[in-house]
């Protein structure tokens, strides 16, 4: 997809509010998916392995990403996916 | 790490007013703005001033001292505080406070305070209460997280805990009972309210709240204890309220059930309208749906739609095909979905039953038809076993096949717009229309005959664990003998709030 697209898109997401809505879906799902409780037992052994006091959250945050993503279940991807595309067809003007 | 576990670094500390001000303005501007005029603006400050990179990746920082908005993911929110000698900054993904001095984020309960009160207005105003009510999420205050301090006992739960199984004492034909405590305490949403402990009692005393004694239920389920509980409370307490149910005959499962939402709904509003317009009491949020009932008059083809709440469908089993057991078994047994297109057809109200038509302003004869309005958390299906006549009791043991997935999007009322909709719109490509698909998670089973039968239930545990709960006992089940048995209620939940990924 273009750049120019793409931020267009971003900015009416962020305009409209439904940005703010799919991220309180995406919280909804991912907790209710159990991601978040795998993701924070893969942070915790991280810590424990290093000891709290080596590890910032930047590191963390980079040894999580991966995971992270990885784990993210297709059902709350494709969720998303639809979610979007509705959004982008209910408003067509940006394309 | 700031020495003060939930405090303020000293860098922070020392101008806390100034920070906090700036901190509200950030909050309210770019990261929970409160109108569509925020809204917009944020769309152009959203970026990094140097870099202009946008999106979560990059991780943008706003600087608290003055207004520059920078990039952790190129480093200029770093390059930033090295140019101006400017400490305090704020995450715009989190909104957490960040100190360049100390290299670390910093917690303040005043400053989350503000941005979860932020965030609710947010919530209010872009009508988002749907997701951040109905799972709130359990955030240990002060308090909690100092209890939680003085008990380092940890538990880890995963799919493979067989935390959350309990057998049940039978108190004498109470199986009715039983299998319905096993299917909702295994209710994913209501697991999650009661093991939060969300409810905040409302009645003159505990004691006689059927919701805090849900709630001491979940807490025996989930405790670890491996011997049977022993549901007394529960049962008297039912007894009180309801009292067609008291007595120690065997009781019907499906009208205990119906009695304790009510009872539970009643507790928790304080109400005793059953689905009273917008409750939000916990079994409202769960399992209120609605049916979209439309008569249409047959001479003028107006309709006349009207919207009724639902807790439970119930679906007549239609016509016993004996005589046809020379056939194999599978090929004639009924299916759910045939019940419930059954359910969903337009029928013929006939001759006898005319109903005045406000269009012709004369009674006429007319069809009616029910459809999904809208669909609850949970869908709960009672497969009507048990007729019962002015002559007759009997049951009906007709077998009826369940998926353990189920879509009901071809159940659901029209959208009122599609008749007028653009035929080369792409908007309706099917592959892209809303799923409505739900996940089995509980049976109840009747056994035997009406006069001296038995209930048994299956639930679900984990993802693929299922088990079978007879009373006190409780064994694995494979989803083979599930789907195989000869269900009287089911329970599904909406398929993307399962718990674990497939
Ligand atoms: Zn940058
Ligand atoms: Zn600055
Ligand atoms: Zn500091
Ligand atoms: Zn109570
Ligand atoms: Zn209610
Ligand atoms: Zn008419």
């Amino acid at each position: 997809m273009n750049q120019e697209l793409s931020n267009r898109i971003r900015q009416k997401l962020v305009a409209t509010g439904e940005e703010e809505r799919l991220k309180e879906l995406l919280k909804t799902r991912l907790l209710s998916s159990g991601w978040r409780d795998e993701l924070s037992a893969v942070a915790r052994e991280y810590l424990k392995a290093k000891g709290v006091q080596h590890v910032d959250v930047e590191e963390l945050q980079n040894v999580l990403l991966v995971e992270a993503r990885k784990s993210i279940p297709d059902t709350v991807k494709k969720e998303l996916l639809v979610e979007i595309r509705d959004f982008v067809m209910q408003h067509e003007g940006i394309l | 790490m700031a020495d003060r576990p939930g405090g303020l670094c000293s860098h922070i500390a020392e101008q806390r007013d100034l920070v906090m001000e700036s901190y509200k303005i950030v909050i309210s501007f770019l990261i929970s703005p409160e109108s569509r005029e925020n809204l917009e603006k944020r769309v152009q400050r959203f970026k990094c001033y140097t870099c202009e990179s946008v999106g979560a990746r990059c991780r943008l920082h706003a600087c608290l001292q003055c207004c520059y908005v920078g990039c952790r993911l190129y480093n200029h929110s770093q390059e930033h505080h090295e140019e101006s000698n400017h400490h305090v900054a704020i995450s715009l993904s989190h909104g957490v406070l960040y100190c360049y001095l100390c290299a670390e984020y910093v917690h303040d309960y005043e400053f989350d305070i503000i941005a979860i009160k932020a965030r609710q207005r947010l919530a209010d105003f872009l009508d988002l209460n749907e997701f951040v009510r109905s799972v709130p999420l359990w955030n240990p205050k002060y308090g909690e997280l100092e209890l939680l301090s003085l008990q380092p006992k940890r538990m880890r739960v995963d799919s493979k805990t067989p935390i959350g199984l309990r057998g049940l004492y039978n108190l004498g034909n109470t199986c009715f009972m039983n299998c319905i405590i096993q299917c909702l305490t295994h209710t994913p949403f209501l697991r999650e309210y009661f093991l939060s402990q969300q409810h905040k009692c409302i009645r003159s005393s505990p004691a006689d709240c059927l919701v805090c004694e849900m709630c001491s239920i979940f807490q025996e389920f989930y405790s670890g204890k491996i011997f049977p509980h022993v549901p007394t409370r529960l049962l008297y307490l039912v007894w009180t309220h309801a009292q067609h149910l008291a007595g120690y005959e065997q009781q019907d499962a499906h009208e205990f059930f119906m009695a304790t939402l009510n009872l539970v709904h009643k507790h928790a509003s304080g109400t005793d309208i059953p689905y009273s317009g917008g409750c939000n009491c916990i079994i409202d949020v769960i399992f209120t749906g609605s049916l979209q009932s439309d008569v249409v008059c047959q001479s003028c083809h107006g309709v006349s739609t009207t919207i009724e709440p639902f807790w439970d469908i119930s679906l007549d089993l239609g016509q016993q095909t004996a005589g046809d057991s020379r056939k194999p078994r599978s090929l004639d047994r009924k299916k759910l979905t045939d019940c419930l297109e059954n359910f969903t057809r337009a029928e013929h109200l006939g001759s006898a039953a005319k109903i005045k038509c406000s269009k012709c302003n004369s009674y006429q004869e007319s069809t009616k038809q029910l459809t999904f309005k809208k669909l609850p958390l949970v869908v709960s299906f009672h497969l009507k076993r048990f007729e019962h006549s002015k002559l007759l009791h009997k049951k009906v043991s007709t077998p009826i096949a369940f998926p353990q997935q189920l879509d009901l999007s071809p159940y659901m009322a029209k959208p009122e717009e599609q008749e007028e909709a653009d035929p080369t719109s792409t908007s309706h490509d099917p592959s892209f229309s809303r799923p409505h698909t739900y996940s089995l998670f509980g049976v109840v089973i009747h056994q035997g005959t009406l006069q001296t039968g038995h209930y048994t239930a299956y639930i679900r545990q984990s993802p693929n664990g299922w088990f079978k709960c007879d009373d006190c006992e409780i064994k694995t089940a494979t989803i083979e003998e599930v789907l195989n048995c000869e269900a009287y209620l089911l329970f599904y939940h909406k398929k993307y709030i399962e718990y674990a990924v497939e």
